[in-house]
């Protein structure tokens, strides 16, 4: 009995150990499970952090560079006036977008009565205020409907950075360009590093088509002036004086009522001719009337009558005919006279209302000589401006002397002295500039 | 026909300040007499020849038979034939001459009688508005060129030698 309970003690397992087995499992099984559970926060906080760092590098690339790239296009805008061809491509390709965009809400909405009306009235604040910002006016203050809606922030901050006083500000160091207090600049403007994207060709080649406008508007003024700026070939005849142009229209009024004179004197030649007619009708009836007389025949008589008759309207008709031709000669040539001296007194007051219609021959000097200034001022900026895209355009900052990294470390880039010439030369072109300083 | 002045009628036209009449029985017509052919040799007062209904016409020039100042009348000039038989001749005149009928003609008085036309003036007419000076222009006529010269053999002489 004693060994089968020995027996039945070697064989059978110990307690104590399964519960160990047991417990063990159990805090291993724990363990996995706190471990992933601590792996997957581990994965959740990285991607978390990682996402917040990535969207905290993009938003302050957003934060410096829409600020400065709005406020050059607002300040080229701005100062552009109403001239849409200053203006850069994009800024029109934004409204574009935006403005078809709306198109296309409104088309799929059609189907809905209240969604339609709000995107339609989305719509026309839009392209009101559009228009209005192409004329260089301010959206809120001219169209005070567009204060309340979805258009309210974006117009605001529009025009604040519309109204900063960046001109007025001149002469200006290059980090004074834009902005009052530097805010929202980027950390290398004014002067660009390696690591500064190039400007964007778009902006480029608006620029450039904004200063060949310049120069070609300065080259036809200079050559109005009577400087050496060249005219383009096929303006000589678009290019009048207001006086010149009052001439061509009186000379043109005088030759069509001058082919008028002629065509009443030609008339006056017919009306002699039917005079002569009439004559020899009036010759007819008399003699038939003295036939008849002489013979006492009635018949005859009355034939003579009716002949005299005949004559006699012939010869009012005829009369008339004369009478008027010589009332409308006698007018043309008054009309004539009129315009001549309409034409007088329209160039005197010419004269004196504009006193750039006959300038002073000092005047005409200065002129011409800041002319002369500001159209070598354009000429350059567009050289600089050119060399610039040559640069970019090839694609190799370490080519040579002249490659983009060389401009960069040693000197500002031509692409980024274009904001300050061209203020320059904006500035130039206001009236009262002191430009001969 | 006015019995009184034996006439059915006047052609009246005016010359300078007077105002002449010619009987419709002695007018033959009226003519256009911008294209005169003009002769050699003649007197002053004849302004040439004119054909009247094919026949070649000799025209003087009245005004300046009688010495009236003309400057100042129209350019276009006309014609007055005056027939008697188969003789004619054309006075001159600026202006187209005007049909009285005789029943509006009446002799003037003798006081109204120019002196200065003297032999000349066969009688004086007048109606309401005007009166008028009767010329023997045949007379005139004659003072200038015989019937037997320019008006070619007259039906007188031609009888004559018949």
């Amino acid at each position: 009995m004693e060994g089968r309970r020995d027996e039945d003690r070697g064989n059978s397992p110990k307690p104590s150990a399964v519960l160990i087995t047991f417990v063990t499992a159990l805090l291993a099984g724990a363990a996995g499970i706190i471990l992933g559970g601590l792996a997957a926060w581990v994965w959740v906080g990285a991607i978390t952090f990682g996402g917040a760092y990535l969207a905290s590098r993009t938003s302050r690339g957003v934060m410096t560079e829409g600020p400065l790239k709005a406020r050059r296009l607002l300040l080229m805008l701005d100062r552009g006036g109403s001239q849409e061809a200053n203006a850069p491509p994009e800024f029109t390709e934004e409204w574009g977008t935006l403005h078809e965009r709306l198109n296309k809400m409104a088309f799929e909405a059609r189907t809905s009565s209240t969604a339609l009306a709000e995107l339609e009235r989305f719509r026309q604040q839009a392209d009101l205020a559009a228009s209005i910002l192409r004329d260089g006016k301010d959206p809120l203050t001219e169209a005070p409907e567009l204060r309340v809606g979805p258009l309210q922030s974006l117009l605001e901050g529009i025009k604040s950075a519309a109204s900063t006083p960046v001109v007025s500000r001149l002469p200006l160091g290059e980090e004074e360009l834009i902005g009052t207090d530097g805010e929202g600049l980027p950390p290398t403007w004014p002067k660009p590093t390696e690591k500064s994207p190039p400007r964007g060709p778009e902006i480029a080649e608006g620029v450039a088509r904004g200063l060949r406008h310049l120069v070609q508007d300065l080259e036809a003024l200079a050559a109005t002036l009577g400087g050496e700026g060249r005219r383009p070939a096929g303006e000589s005849a678009e290019l009048r004086s207001p006086a010149q142009l009052v001439d061509a229209v009186v000379l043109t009024a005088a030759d069509g009522i001058e082919d008028l004179a002629a065509g009443l004197m030609r008339a006056n030649e017919l009306a002699s001719v039917a005079e002569r007619v009439t004559n020899r009708a009036t010759l007819l009836a008399l003699n038939a009337a003295l036939e008849a007389t002489r013979s006492g025949s009635e018949a005859f008589a009355a034939i003579a009558e009716e002949t005299r008759r005949l004559a006699e309207f012939a010869r009012e008709a005829t009369d008339t005919i004369s009478r008027l031709a010589s009332e409308i000669e006698y007018k043309v040539g008054e009309t004539i006279t009129a315009i001549h001296a309409t034409s007088e007194d329209a160039k005197t007051a010419l004269a004196e209302i504009s006193g750039a219609a006959m300038p002073t021959p000092a005047a005409a000097r200065s002129a011409r000589a800041q002319i002369g200034k500001l159209l070598d001022r354009a000429r350059e900026l567009q050289q600089a401006l050119h060399t610039s895209s040559s640069d970019l355009a090839g694609g190799n900052p370490t080519a040579g002397p002249n490659s983009v990294q060389e401009h960069v470390e040693n000197d500002p880039s031509p692409a980024d002295k274009l904001p300050a010439q061209g203020i320059l030369l904006i500035e130039g072109l206001k009236p009262g500039a002191p430009l001969e300083s | 026909m006015n019995m009184n002045l034996g006439t059915r009628g006047a052609l009246t036209f005016r010359l300078g300040d007077f105002s002449f009449a010619v009987r419709v029985e002695e007018a033959g017509g009226v003519l256009d007499a911008e294209r005169l052919a003009h002769l050699p040799c003649v007197a002053e007062p004849v302004a040439g020849v004119a054909a009247f209904r094919g026949e070649m016409v000799p025209v003087v020039d009245l005004a300046a038979y009688l010495g009236i100042e003309t400057h100042g009348l129209p350019a276009p000039r006309y014609a007055l034939v005056l027939a008697r038989g188969v003789d004619r001749f054309a006075l001159l005149i600026p202006e187209i001459p005007k049909l009285v009928p005789g029943r509006e003609l009446r002799e003037a008085p003798a006081s109204a009688v120019d002196p200065e036309l003297g032999e000349l003036l066969e009688s004086e007419l007048e109606t309401d508005q005007d009166h008028f000076h009767l010329l023997n222009y045949w007379k005139i006529f004659e003072s200038m060129i015989p019937l037997g010269g320019a008006a070619g053999p007259s039906r007188s002489s031609v009888e004559r030698g018949n």
